[in-house]
Order: C-alpha cells, then sequence, then structure tokens
C-alpha cells in the first residue's frame, strides 16, 4: 500500500486538489452563509433590495472558485482529465501549491464574509452607502487574490518542472 | 451653471410652473434670504391632500396586489414609464375623483377584513371557553332560586364526584350541598353547586378557600345554544370577508387608472412644493433656480412662449450643483461616478477615463467572445423591446459597451465560451484540436502564459494609475498650486515611469535598466528634498524621507490589477469545465440532450458568477486604485424641477 501510494506522485497531487478546492470552499461557504442570513433579514423588511444584498451576499463566494480553479488545474495537469502523472517531487510540488489558496481563500473568506454582514447593515440603513459596501468588502479580496495567483503560478509551471 | 430668476405675473404661475416641470430645465433653489417685501405663500394644506392621495393609493396597489397579484414579466424591471400624451393627463385629473373613491372602497374593504379576522378571534376564543360548559342546561347567570344558592363556575383543580365532595366536608362540614361536575380536566373543574340559600356565606367561604371563579363572561343564555350563535357569527364574517376580497379582486382592472392618478397627483404635490419656495408680492412671483449655461437659451424661448416673463441669469457661486455632461460613449459611467460621488467644483468630470478604462478592464475579465456577443444582443433586443428610462437605459448601455470589449478580450485570449467549438469538434470527431488550432489569429492563452499576462495586467494598471496621477496634475495646474503639481505628483508620475523602464530593462538590456535606474534615484532625491517642504528644521528631513515610505502604497496598488488575470483565468477555466462536464455523456441522443443542458445551465451560472465578479472588481480597480488619485467629490447633483412619476411619462410635444 504505501509503496503503490509513493511510487508516483498522484496521490499528493490529489491531496493538494482536494486541500485547494475544500479549504477554499470552507472559507466561501462559511462567509457567503453569513451574508446570507445578514441579507434576508434585511430583505424580510424590504424585498426591494434583493438585487443589492445578492451582490453583496456574492462577494464572499470567489475564494471557493479560486480554489475550485486551482484543484481542477491539477486534475487538468496530473493525468486524471489529461496530463502526465507526475513525479513524487511534482506530487509534493502540487500539494504544496494548494496551501496557499486552500488556507488564504479559507481565512479571507471567513474575513470578507463578516466584512460582507457589515456593508448588509449598512446599506440597508441607507441605499447610497450600497457601492462604498460593496468597495470595502471588495478589498479584502486581495489576499485571496494573491494567495490564488501564488498558487496558480506554481500549478502551471509543476509539468515543465524537471523534478 | 448659472443662477437664474424668473418674474412673472402671478395669473401665469400655473402654466409656467407646469411647464418648467415638463421642461426639466432648472432646479430650484431656495431664495438666499427672505426679502421683506415677498411673501411666500403657502400652500401646505393643498400638498397634504396631494401627499394623502398618493399614500392611500400606494395602499389601494398593495392591496390589490395582495389579493390578485399583478401579472409581471420577468424581465419587466426594465421597462421604461409608459408615454402619455400631454392631452390625456387632462382626462386623467376629471377622472382623479372617482379614482380616489375608488382606492378609499379598497381600503376600506381591506379594513373590513381586518375587523373581521379581529372579530373571528374574539369569537373563537368565546367560543373555547364555552366548550368548558356544552353539558350545561341552564344558562350560565342562573340567578339563586327562592330555597336554593346556585353556583357555576371552575375550581383550579382536577376533581371527581368522590374527591370533591371529600374536600367540600373537609373544609365545612356543617355545609349541606349538592353538585354536578360539568367537565374536569387537568387543573380545572366545572362545577354547578347547589347549597341551601340559609348557607350561602358558608358555601361562599368554602367555595372561596378552594379558589371558585365565576365564568368571565356569563349569559343569560343556554351555552349550547350560545355557541350555536357564535359558529353561526363565525360563518357570517367569513362569507363577509370572502365578498370584501371577491369585491377588492372585481377592482384589480382599475390598478392602471389607479397607477396613472397616483402620478397626477405626485406631479401636483411637487409643483406645489415648489410654490412653497417661491417669492410672492400681490400681482408677481419670483422663481430662483440653477440651470447649466446650454440649457439657458431654452429656457429663455420657453419662456417667451409661454407667459410674458423677466429673466435674470447670473454666475453661480461655489456651491452650485453639478450637471455631468458627457458624449454617448461616456454617458453610461456617469452612474458609476454618481455612485461614489459627484464631482465639485475642483474636480474635473472623469467620466470618459472611467468609461475607457471601465469597459476596458471589464472585458479584460469577463473576456469571452461568446458571453460579450450574448451581452450586446440581449442587452440590444431588451433596449428596443421595453423602451427602459433614461437611468435604466445607461445602466444597459454601459454593460452593451462593457460586452463589446468582452467580446475583443476573448477574441484575443482565443476563448468563446470557453473552449467549446474545440471541445464540441472533438467530441464528435473524436480528434483532440485545441482553440489555437481553430482560431487564425494568434491568442494569449491565459492558462498557459499567466505570467506574461500577469505582466500585461500590471503594466495596464500602471497606465491606469499614471492617468489618474495625470488628473490630478492637471487639477492642480489648473489652480495654480504649482508646487504640488510637480513635487507631490509629477515626480512620483515620473519615479513610476522609471521603475517601469527598470523592469522592462531587466528583460532587456542593461543600458535601459541603467537609465530606469537613474531616473528613479533621480526622482527619489528630488522626493526627500521636496516633499518636507511645509515642515521646519530637522523636519523637512524626516519628511522627505518619510514620504518615500509611500512606494509601498503603489506597490500594493500595482499588485492589485492581477486581479486582471485572475478574473480572466476564472471565467476561461468555469467554462471550460462546464464544456468538459457536457462532453462526457457522449454522443448519443441521451448525452446530446444533457450535453445541452449541462450548457446551458452551466454557462448561465458562469455569467452570472463571473460578470458581477467582473463588474464588482472593476469598480474597485476605479474607485479604489484611480480615483484615490486625484478626485474630491463631494459635489451635488444638478436635480432639475420635473415630473417624478412612477408610471407615465408625458410624450415630448414636438
Amino acid at each position: 500500500m504505501a509503496i503503490i501510494m509513493f511510487e508516483n506522485g498522484m496521490f499528493f497531487a490529489l491531496v493538494g486538489a482536494s486541500l485547494a478546492t475544500a479549504l477554499a470552499g470552507f472559507g466561501s461557504a462559511k462567509g457567503v452563509g453569513g451574508a446570507a442570513q445578514a441579507s434576508m433579514g434585511v430583505l424580510s423588511e424590504d424585498s426591494s433590495m434583493f438585487g443589492k444584498m445578492l451582490v453583496l451576499t456574492l462577494l464572499p463566494g470567489t475564494q471557493g472558485l479560486y480554489g475550485f480553479i486551482v484543484g481542477f488545474l491539477i486534475l487538468v495537469n496530473c493525468g486524471v482529465l489529461g496530463g502526465a502523472v507526475p513525479t513524487v517531487a511534482q506530487g509534493l510540488a502540487y500539494l504544496g501549491a494548494s496551501l496557499a489558496i486552500g488556507i488564504g481563500g479559507m481565512v479571507s473568506g471567513f474575513a470578507q464574509g463578516r466584512a460582507a454582514v457589515s456593508g448588509i447593515a449598512m446599506s440597508a440603513k441607507d441605499d447610497r452607502n450600497f457601492s462604498k459596501a460593496m468597495v470595502s468588502v471588495t478589498l479584502v479580496e486581495i489576499y485571496a487574490l494573491l494567495a490564488f495567483i501564488v498558487s496558480l503560478l506554481v500549478v502551471i509551471s509543476v509539468p515543465a518542472l524537471g523534478i | 451653471m448659472k443662477k437664474v430668476r424668473i418674474v412673472a405675473l402671478r395669473e401665469d404661475r400655473k402654466a409656467l410652473l407646469e411647464h418648467l416641470q415638463d421642461s426639466a430645465l432648472i432646479q430650484i433653489r431656495k431664495p438666499d434670504k427672505s426679502e421683506k417685501r415677498f411673501s411666500n405663500e403657502n400652500v401646505g394644506a393643498k400638498v397634504q391632500v396631494f401627499e394623502r392621495n398618493v399614500t392611500l393609493m400606494e395602499q389601494a396597489l398593495k392591496i390589490l396586489d395582495t389579493y390578485s397579484r399583478e401579472k409581471k414579466g420577468m424581465l419587466s424591471a426594465f421597462a421604461g414609464r409608459r408615454e402619455v400624451d400631454p392631452d390625456e393627463i387632462g382626462a386623467i385629473a376629471s377622472k382623479a375623483g372617482e379614482v380616489v373613491k375608488v382606492c378609499n372602497a379598497i381600503v376600506d374593504l381591506n379594513k373590513q377584513i381586518a375587523d373581521n379576522s379581529a372579530e373571528q378571534v374574539r369569537v373563537k376564543t368565546s367560543l373555547a371557553q364555552l366548550e368548558l360548559w356544552k353539558n350545561l342546561d341552564i344558562p350560565l347567570n342562573t340567578a339563586d332560586t327562592k330555597s336554593t344558592a346556585v353556583f357555576i363556575g371552575t375550581l383550579p383543580a382536577m376533581y371527581n364526584d368522590s374527591s370533591l365532595s371529600e374536600k367540600l366536608a373537609a373544609e365545612n362540614p356543617k355545609l349541606e350541598f349538592e353538585f354536578e361536575i360539568q367537565q374536569a380536566e387537568n387543573n380545572m373543574t366545572c362545577i354547578v353547586l347547589f347549597a341551601p340559600l340559609s348557607q350561602k356565606t358558608m358555601a361562599e367561604d368554602v367555595l372561596r378557600s378552594l379558589g371558585f371563579a365565576r365564568p368571565m363572561s356569563p349569559t343569560h343564555k343556554i351555552p349550547k345554544v350560545k355557541a350555536q350563535r357564535l359558529w353561526e357569527k363565525l360563518e357570517k364574517l367569513d362569507k363577509n370577508s370572502e365578498e370584501a376580497k371577491e369585491k377588492i379582486i372585481a377592482l384589480a382592472d382599475r390598478r392602471e387608472d389607479i397607477k396613472v392618478t397616483q402620478d397626477y397627483f405626485r406631479i401636483r404635490a411637487d409643483k406645489y412644493n415648489v410654490i412653497n419656495e417661491l417669492e410672492h408680492t400681490r400681482h408677481v412671483f419670483v422663481i430662483n433656480g440653477y440651470i447649466p449655461e446650454e440649457d439657458c437659451e431654452k429656457l429663455q424661448k420657453l419662456c417667451d412662449r409661454v407667459a410674458p416673463c423677466w429673466l435674470e441669469f447670473e454666475d453661480a457661486g461655489d456651491d452650485a450643483p453639478v450637471k455631468l455632461k458627457n458624449n454617448r460613449f461616456a454617458r453610461p459611467a456617469e452612474n458609476i461616478l454618481t455612485m461614489y460621488a459627484a464631482p465639485s467644483r475642483e474636480d474635473i468630470d472623469p467620466s470618459p477615463l472611467l468609461a475607457f478604462f471601465f469597459y476596458f478592464f471589464f472585458g479584460m475579465m469577463f473576456s469571452d467572445a461568446g458571453y460579450g456577443l450574448l451581452m450586446v444582443v440581449a442587452i440590444g433586443i431588451v433596449l428596443k423591446v421595453f423602451k427602459p428610462d433614461e437611468r435604466m437605459r445607461n445602466n444597459l448601455k454601459l454593460f452593451q459597451y462593457c460586452g463589446i470589449s468582452t467580446f475583443f478580450w476573448g477574441l484575443i485570449f482565443g476563448s468563446i465560451f470557453g473552449d467549446a467549438p474545440a471541445s464540441l469538434y472533438n467530441l464528435f470527431t473524436g480528434s483532440s484540436i485545441t482553440m489555437k488550432d481553430i482560431l487564425p489569429w494568434p491568442t494569449l492563452d491565459p492558462q498557459k502564459d499567466a505570467l506574461m499576462l500577469m505582466v500585461i495586467s500590471i503594466a495596464f494598471g500602471l497606465v491606469h494609475i499614471l492617468v489618474g496621477m495625470g488628473c490630478k496634475f492637471y487639477v492642480c495646474l489648473r489652480q495654480k498650486r504649482y508646487a504640488e503639481a510637480f513635487f507631490d505628483t509629477g515626480l512620483w508620475m515620473l519615479m513610476l515611469v522609471g521603475f517601469a523602464v527598470l523592469g522592462v530593462g531587466m528583460a532587456t538590456s542593461h543600458t535601459v535598466l541603467m537609465i530606469g535606474a537613474g531616473i528613479a534615484i533621480a526622482c527619489a532625491v528630488g522626493l526627500v528634498l521636496t516633499q518636507g517642504r511645509s515642515k521646519k528644521g530637522f523636519g523637512k528631513v524626516i519628511g522627505g524621507l518619510a514620504s518615500l515610505y509611500d512606494v509601498t502604497g503603489y506597490i500594493s496598488d500595482l499588485l492589485s490589477y492581477s486581479r486582471l488575470l485572475a478574473l480572466g483565468l476564472t471565467t476561461g477555466v468555469m467554462a471550460q469545465v462546464f464544456n468538459m462536464l457536457a462532453s462526457m455523456f457522449g454522443t448519443s441522443w441521451l448525452g446530446i440532450i444533457f450535453m445541452v443542458l449541462i450548457l446551458l445551465i452551466g454557462h448561465a451560472i458562469n455569467i452570472g458568477l463571473n460578470a458581477l465578479g467582473s463588474y464588482v472588481h472593476t469598480m474597485r480597480l476605479q474607485y479604489v486604485e484611480m480615483f484615490s488619485k486625484f478626485y474630491e467629490g463631494g459635489g451635488t447633483e444638478f436635480e432639475p424641477f420635473s415630473l417624478k412619476s412612477k408610471y407615465i411619462k408625458i410624450k415630448e410635444e414636438k
């Protein structure tokens, strides 16, 4: 068993794909969930705010997407959906790369979710605050983006690495 | 912007105000300070009547909506206000009284329904109380007879015949009694007790010590009969409510009339509100207002046509409202600008720049030729079919321009519904081609050339930031704040250019690198020398050195543009994922049905998610990265005195 597991890097690559998708998705799910609860509170009072609430609710959702894309690109590269079976070192490289968006996406998802809840409360008080709330909430996202780009750059360059 | 004063005769007031409201040329301004020779006319009472009518109709419409929901199409939110002939207004006005009556009727009927259901609750409570006494065949308030005292009521515990007699005997052995238990349940026993009249007080004492209570609302009717009556009443109330409901539903076809009349009252309320702001003498009245410079002539003509009046224009002060005027290309971006803040008098109107970068960045993030084309066509159809109002039309136009940009970026990235053409071709022929093989022009694949694209993104970011700083430079020059223009903005701009040259040099030649480094160092020295200029003594040096720390801000601004790559990639990869899922079911009939379903749903999801992301992030790049460089905001928008209606608009006379 142990020998098969380490014969090539497939196992590590798949753990990496799972971690990227699951951790980032966890962050987004929690963020969007909290924001959705807050926005439903607002909507119960005034259902005409639905469009604006939807935007604010969906903002913490991008982390999950980034994680999913990294996971998907790993699958594309490592022989599940195409590409060549990775070596052990390459598999470990995928695993390492996925941690950036996994952890970065998860924590920024939590943080952005909390910001979105406050943004929802703010726009509920006054419609005109909406764009300010929206921009403030996106400020959090840059960190998920940076994590995503690091993961991405590693994942797409691994097949070409001679390790 | 100009200040305008219109003086006219009081008898022309109605006509003049109506024309001003229709034409939406001026914004009414409160007179600077009230002068003794003018008086205000108080029309508050009239305004109140109109506003009450507006509220009444709002209520009526809401009630109509609860009982017979208005059928609306999914896209009706785009629809503009209905156009109405100016002549029709007269007809609306003459019908207004009748419509108010209809609305009152609707509100009354609704109140009746509410009252009925409140009454029903009361009746049901009485019924629940009577339920305990349903076997009793004498009235609840049966009085004592000649020789017997009668007690009807409840005890707060559960007893049966023997336990109750024991209890009563234990309390007072002398008492003679006879009782009947009507109903016994948890914590409650309903009893009828008879005692000799001579022992009435004794019986009362005994019962009191057991916690006896008479029923809350004793009646002279036998409970069974009473219950029967209550049931009948309940039914009657039900029927009455049903009838009222039907009457309301029958009035649902008056909905259009109500809406139109509501607008009529809304417009009139606005007009009378303006009268409050006017200055009057016995024969003339004065309108104060703001008017955009280019409309002065139009106003002059309009006034000449309507009534004899005298106009006076003067330059507006600093607190004048701002009206943005842009060409067709930039106008849609005005909404984005005013969402942030209207420009102050010092600001330039950045709408054209904003528009260009908005379309450009949105396209780069959404980057799919198929989606772009879809946006352009769909919005084109909506614009044609629904004829939306100004604001909505501008919003839609914004996305249409974004769609064009999206289309071209899609072509550059080689993405048409992701890799749909290639993936479908592969599915049906079994070959394995990529988008690169299909498209005759060289493409830039964000997945393969991510690093390249990141550099390009940041380069665009640099241009964006430099344009923003250029605006600041221009604004400072215009206000003759030269030190600020050259030292605070110019040096930084040069420094950023120096870094850019340095970056290019790293990739190409040593000489270019040295030139870049030279520029950057020179600028840094310049900054150290100039940035502490407002401070004293030693602070001058510290201030200069500290200002260099701002470079971290510029670096984080520039890195922020890497989202152009990230979001562009997201759209492409998501589309690719759905294409892959769709082609997993093979080429059988069933497979093709699944394929079409997955493609439709998948791409719809992708469009929804990524269009939202692109919109939000483009906006952020404008607001945070660019506007922070130069834009002050804080002005007030020009809000002309106009027809602020919800459902109708007056057709313009040609």
